[in-house]
């Protein structure tokens, strides 16, 4: 304002420059808190907004499916409808805390009356004001049609706001029972607990941080450029070595030698001494992962890997490998075996025999205990325990499972005394897995390599790329081809003639194999139990191609005790079985003297088994109606069917279920009698029977 | 600009060569960044959201004629209808009340057909006008008295309160800001100024313990109240009253130095932000362009303020004064608000950023106050003749 006198000029401008100032200071204050805010916390504010995107408590990635070796479903998640509650929506518009208190009370009132829940403890969980809480998990249909109308403006004078039904994932083992205890369960929190679920959690579970799967405030997926459907957060899916077929057989016939024998418990592992596959695995008692809540602890538990015991007889097949191999001893050579009792230190053994000299083959036929341990002291105490250490025992075999027991070759930590080293050589005194004597019997049978055992055959991501393979790797050369092979010619003893294991023996097949018959340590009276003891037989077939090897232990049988007499049937039918599920039809001129079980009802199938009356190789290749033409496939009519059924017939037709919903058959896409390519996926939905 | 050139080139003279370049980029710049930034804002909102960006084109086509035609007409006509502007403002104040609509819990807005206005904010300006013409009619050159401020401080109160009925509390305290700031440019006889320091402590003091109760149970609302105690309680309840706030430095924070680029803000992207294109446009800004880009947008409305203060210095009279000064402090009080409001140094009142947030009545305010800065400027050297023969120049 030039129109003033100069010295009221002055004054005003000093005012202006002061304000100038007080104004260019606020602005000042606005850079350094911007500073604050953007530079000094930046980082933490940073994490912040990455948490706040990140939130994956909404909706897991969906969990990947275990399939067996043949992509049959083992365990599938479904998606269920779960209903939550975002507690400041709903009170969104509600002022003052008493409204807000008596908007809660009714809100949880009308919600608890819907789903069947207790109000008063409905409002303490929706009193903390979370944007996020969980009202029930796992609703029904009809229950969730009740929800819908509780937000409904049409149908309520005063709709609830902020509720959210969100499919949840669901673990569903089509299979119930059939290799639970490989499988394990998932807890409601969608964490694996035990077996596979447990072991391939993080794979299965999928990875939210792999790709940039982000959320927005309303919990709905966003993503980064490139990715544009969910399944890439998927979980991986895991393709098993176990065969479904197989694994069904052996449980069967575990169960049924449980129930027959009265057991206590029962175990059994088949595996390809080839390529060191697990084809099954089971656990008797078993339970079904639908219902995890019902059974009990023990029987969650997968024996074959869990358990260790000691072995008995069965370890004479290693200590003679051994002792074969480091030329201590020859397999002309004649043993004499005292006849039936022999003097050790102050202790005496005794045989069930009384032998005097016998072969090798003949020791191990009969299972002379005194043959044994002279064989194992001519091998001496540090060539038998490192002969054990390299067919794998005393060591973990490495499975992908949890729990896994090593078992225990010098249980005082230090080398054997003398008694100690000939028990051992007779399987006393020492404890293995059922695994572990599957894969050193494979070591015998494929010629002497110990493999290392494959549970997962692949593992492919959620669009089906193969993300990794489980392939045979051979951990070591135990003994040389020639020894294996001596040593499974004398095992073929075993179940001809008067050998212990003739239990074993099939018409048309040769087996290899041992019987044995552990003690058990009583823990009630600190001694080796006279009454508690395990039976098993471990052994293979064919015996001159093998393709099998199968180990049955069966814990505390109380009727009978004879390893083989116990173990021996069940080897041998779920041999019969797997072999003609697998195709494998006996090599033409093998002479096999026919056996003959009158007393043993299993043995109808052996009749048909017959080599004359067997089937083509083609056909018994093919079990009837399991493939389709190779291109495309009409898809079945699946309508009424539950989840389970629907899987297996479009399994079987060769296709990939996709299933949503719980409950019976809806709707699938594409329809019934339709054409489509094989391996193509046919859209299930189901909903509970109303 | 051919506005200007349309316009009598016999009444702009001299005052059209003294066009106000710096100014003109100044806001111009503002403008097209707001606009920019609300296309960011609005980027990933419902399709209906997404037109706002070209609505504020439209507004900011209207505000800029509307301020041509301001800057047009010599500024001593507005010293003329001072009080009429004024009356004016203070009437469509009291329509609010007959036609105003209640949107949540406040009506501010008088619908006329599908058009809506918001005269609380042109009050604003009125009130600038009429405080200049107070002032400027009544130099006072041996300083005031209390007495003397008795008319502006009514001038100043009467829109205040009703805007506080609305209510409104950021404009109401716009307005109470903007009568400070301009008084503090008055001088006031050193007397007075004593008793006005010990009336406003012992007012602030004693009666402010018995006002403050007063006011906080029977005059603020409950989202008033609600907003004040989670300021003073910031970690109380962040999912709850504080979500804005905490949202809204979430975004701030995340931008960095730097910033993640334009439209690519994640918080905002992602609507974790709440009210982006009212009340927040900053965070979006400040999370694409980070911190350099809050030092830029900082010191373009620190131009902005300190150049009207040099409008203000250099103006011929009183009136000019006053009004630059008026304009400058509006401007600045909006930003300072909205600003310490998202940085969080300051509690969530709800006043908009110039030229940045979404609003007709707003843009077009802010737009006709620079074209009111523009008049003055343009005109410093300049004096019509009549006036300056009144004046004593001739």
């Amino acid at each position: 304002m030039r129109n003033l006198d100069p010295k009221r000029a002055k004054w005003i401008r000093l005012r202006m420059g002061v304000l100038c100032g007080v104004m260019g200071l606020g602005l000042g204050g606005l850079v350094s808190s911007a500073y604050r805010v953007q530079v000094e916390d930046g980082p933490k504010w940073r994490e912040t907004a990455e948490r706040q995107r990140l939130r994956r408590l909404h909706i897991e990635p969906k969990r990947g499916t275990i399939l067996d070796r043949n992509g049959t479903p083992l365990a599938v998640s479904v998606e269920v409808p779960s209903v939550s509650a975002d507690v400041v929506e709903m009170l969104r518009g509600v002022d003052g805390a008493a409204p807000q208190e008596a908007a809660l009370r009714d809100a949880s009132t009308r919600i608890a009356s819907a789903l069947n829940l207790d109000a008063n403890e409905l409002y303490g969980r929706f009193a903390t004001k979370h944007r996020f809480v969980w009202v029930k998990r796992r609703i029904s249909g009809e229950e969730a049609g009740l929800l819908r109308d509780l937000g409904d403006a049409k149908k309520q004078p005063h709709p609830l706001k902020g509720l959210a039904i969100e499919g949840e994932g669901h673990r569903y083992y089509p299979g119930r029972e059939l290799a639970g205890p490989v499988l394990g369960f998932v807890a409601p929190d969608g964490l694996g607990k035990d077996g596979l679920e447990l072991a391939m959690d993080d794979e299965l579970r999928g990875h939210v941080e792999e790709v940039k799967g982000l959320r927005d405030r309303q919990g709905r997926l966003i993503f980064s450029e490139g990715v544009t459907d969910e399944s890439a957060l998927a979980g991986h899916d895991v393709y098993l070595t176990i065969d479904e077929g197989i694994q069904h057989v052996a449980e069967r016939e575990l169960d049924g030698a449980r129930g027959t024998y009265e057991t206590k418990g029962a175990s059994i592992t088949v595996l390809d001494p080839n390529t060191g596959e697990i084809l099954a695995m089971a656990s008797s008692p078993g339970y079904n992962p639908n219902d995890y809540g019902e059974s009990e602890p023990d029987a969650r538990r997968l024996r074959a890997v869990t358990d260790r015991f000691e072995p008995g007889s069965v370890m004479k097949v290693f200590t003679f490998a051994a002792a074969l191999a480091a030329g201590t001893l020859k397999p002309t050579e004649q043993i004499y075996c005292e006849h039936g009792s022999y003097a050790l230190g102050n202790i005496t053994i005794h045989d069930t025999h009384l032998n005097d000299w016998l072969t090798p083959t003949q020791i191990l036929a009969r299972s002379s205990n005194i043959g044994a341990l002279k064989i194992g002291l001519g091998l001496g105490e540090p060539g038998l325990y490192s002969a054990f250490r390299r067919f794998g025992f005393g060591e973990p075999t490495g499975l992908p499972l949890p729990g896994e027991a090593g078992g225990v070759l010098r249980p005082r930590g230090r080398p054997w005394f003398e008694v100690e080293t000939a028990n051992a050589s007779y399987g006393q005194g020492i404890s293995v897995t059922t695994v572990q004597l599957a894969l050193a019997m494979g070591a015998i049978a494929n010629g002497g390599r110990l493999l290392e055992p494959v549970l997962v055959h692949k593992v492919t991501d959620g669009r089906g790329q193969l993300v990794r393979e489980g392939v045979p790797r051979v951990r070591r050369e135990v003994v040389p081809p020639h020894v294996a092979k001596m040593v499974t010619e004398m095992l073929t003893a075993v179940v001809e003639g008067d050998g212990t294991g003739v239990e074993a023996a099939m018409t048309g097949f040769r087996v290899a194999g041992k019987t044995a018959t552990g003690q058990k340590f009583d823990s009630a009276t600190g001694k080796m139990s006279m009454e508690k003891f395990t039976a098993s037989f471990v052994g293979f077939v064919p015996a001159e191609r093998p393709r099998l090897v199968i180990a049955v232990v069966l814990d505390e049988p109380m009727i009978g005790h004879a390893g083989g007499n116990l173990a021996g049937p069940v080897f041998r039918r779920v041999a019969e079985a797997s072999l003609r599920y697998l195709g494998v039809t006996p090599a033409p001129g093998t002479k096999i003297a026919k056996v003959t079980r009158a007393n043993d009802p299993a043995d109808v199938t052996l009749t048909v088994m017959h080599p004359k009356d067997a089937p083509e190789p083609a056909a018994a290749a093919a079990p009837p109606g399991v493939l389709p033409a190779p291109g495309s496939v009409k898809v079945p009519d699946l309508t009424g069917l539950g989840a389970r059924d629907a899987v297996k017939a479009i399994t079987q037709a060769g296709l990939m279920p996709q299933i949503e919903g719980s409950g019976r058959l809806v709707r699938q896409n594409p329809a019934a009698g339709a054409s489509a390519p094989k391996g193509s996926a046919v859209r299930l939905v189901l909903e509970p029977a109303s | 600009m051919s506005a200007y050139g349309l316009s009598s080139s016999r009444l702009l003279g001299r005052a059209r060569e003294n066009f106000d370049w710096a100014l003109f980029l100044c806001s111009a710049l503002l403008a097209v960044v707001g606009v920019v930034n609300l296309y960011s804002a609005t980027s990933v909102v419902r399709a209906s959201l997404q037109e706002m960006y070209i609505q504020q084109i439209y507004w900011l086509v209207v505000g800029g004629i509307l301020a041509t035609v301001v800057a047009a007409i010599d500024y001593r006509h507005y010293e003329r209808l001072g009080y009429a502007l004024y009356a004016f403002g203070v009437v469509l104040l009291v329509l609010v009340f007959i036609l105003g609509r209640d949107i949540r819990g406040s009506s501010r807005w008088i619908y006329i057909g599908s058009f809506s206005l918001q005269p609380s904010e042109f009050m604003k300006l009125f009130l600038i006008i009429a405080l200049a013409k107070h002032l400027h009619d009544d130099p006072k050159s041996e300083g005031r008295t209390l007495v003397d401020l008795i008319v502006p401080v009514l001038l100043t109160i009467v829109p205040l309160l009703l805007i506080l009925l609305q209510p409104d509390l950021g404009t109401a305290l716009i307005l109470g800001l903007i009568f400070l700031t301009v008084s503090a440019l008055t001088r006031i006889q050193r007397k007075s100024l004593y008793w006005l320091l010990g009336g406003i402590v012992g007012i602030g003091g004693g009666g402010g313990a018995l006002f403050v109760p007063l006011l906080w149970n029977n005059v603020l609302k409950e989202y008033q109240r609600q907003r004040i105690t989670a300021f003073l309680n910031p970690e109380s309840n962040i999912q709850g009253i504080n979500w804005h706030a905490y949202n809204a430095r979430v975004a701030i924070g995340n931008g960095g130095w730097t910033g993640q680029g334009f439209m690519r803000g994640t918080q905002n992207q992602y609507l974790f932000l709440p009210d982006q294109y009212s009340d927040f446009p900053f965070p979006v800004f400040a999370e694409d362009w980070g911190f350099l880009g809050s030092i830029v947008l900082v010191a373009l409305y620190g131009f902005l303020v300190l150049w009207s203060i040099r409008v203000a210095a250099t103006s011929k009279d009183r009136f000019g004064a006053v009004l630059a000064v008026g304009v400058g402090a509006l401007i600045f009080w909006h930003a300072f608000f909205n600003l310490g409001m998202a940085t969080g140094i300051l509690p969530v009142v709800g006043v908009t950023l110039p030229l940045f947030s979404y609003g007709g009545s707003s843009i077009v305010t802010v737009m006709m106050g620079i074209g009111l800065l523009m008049n003055v400027s343009m005109r410093r050297f300049y004096v019509a003749p009549g006036r300056a023969a009144r004046l004593g120049y001739m």
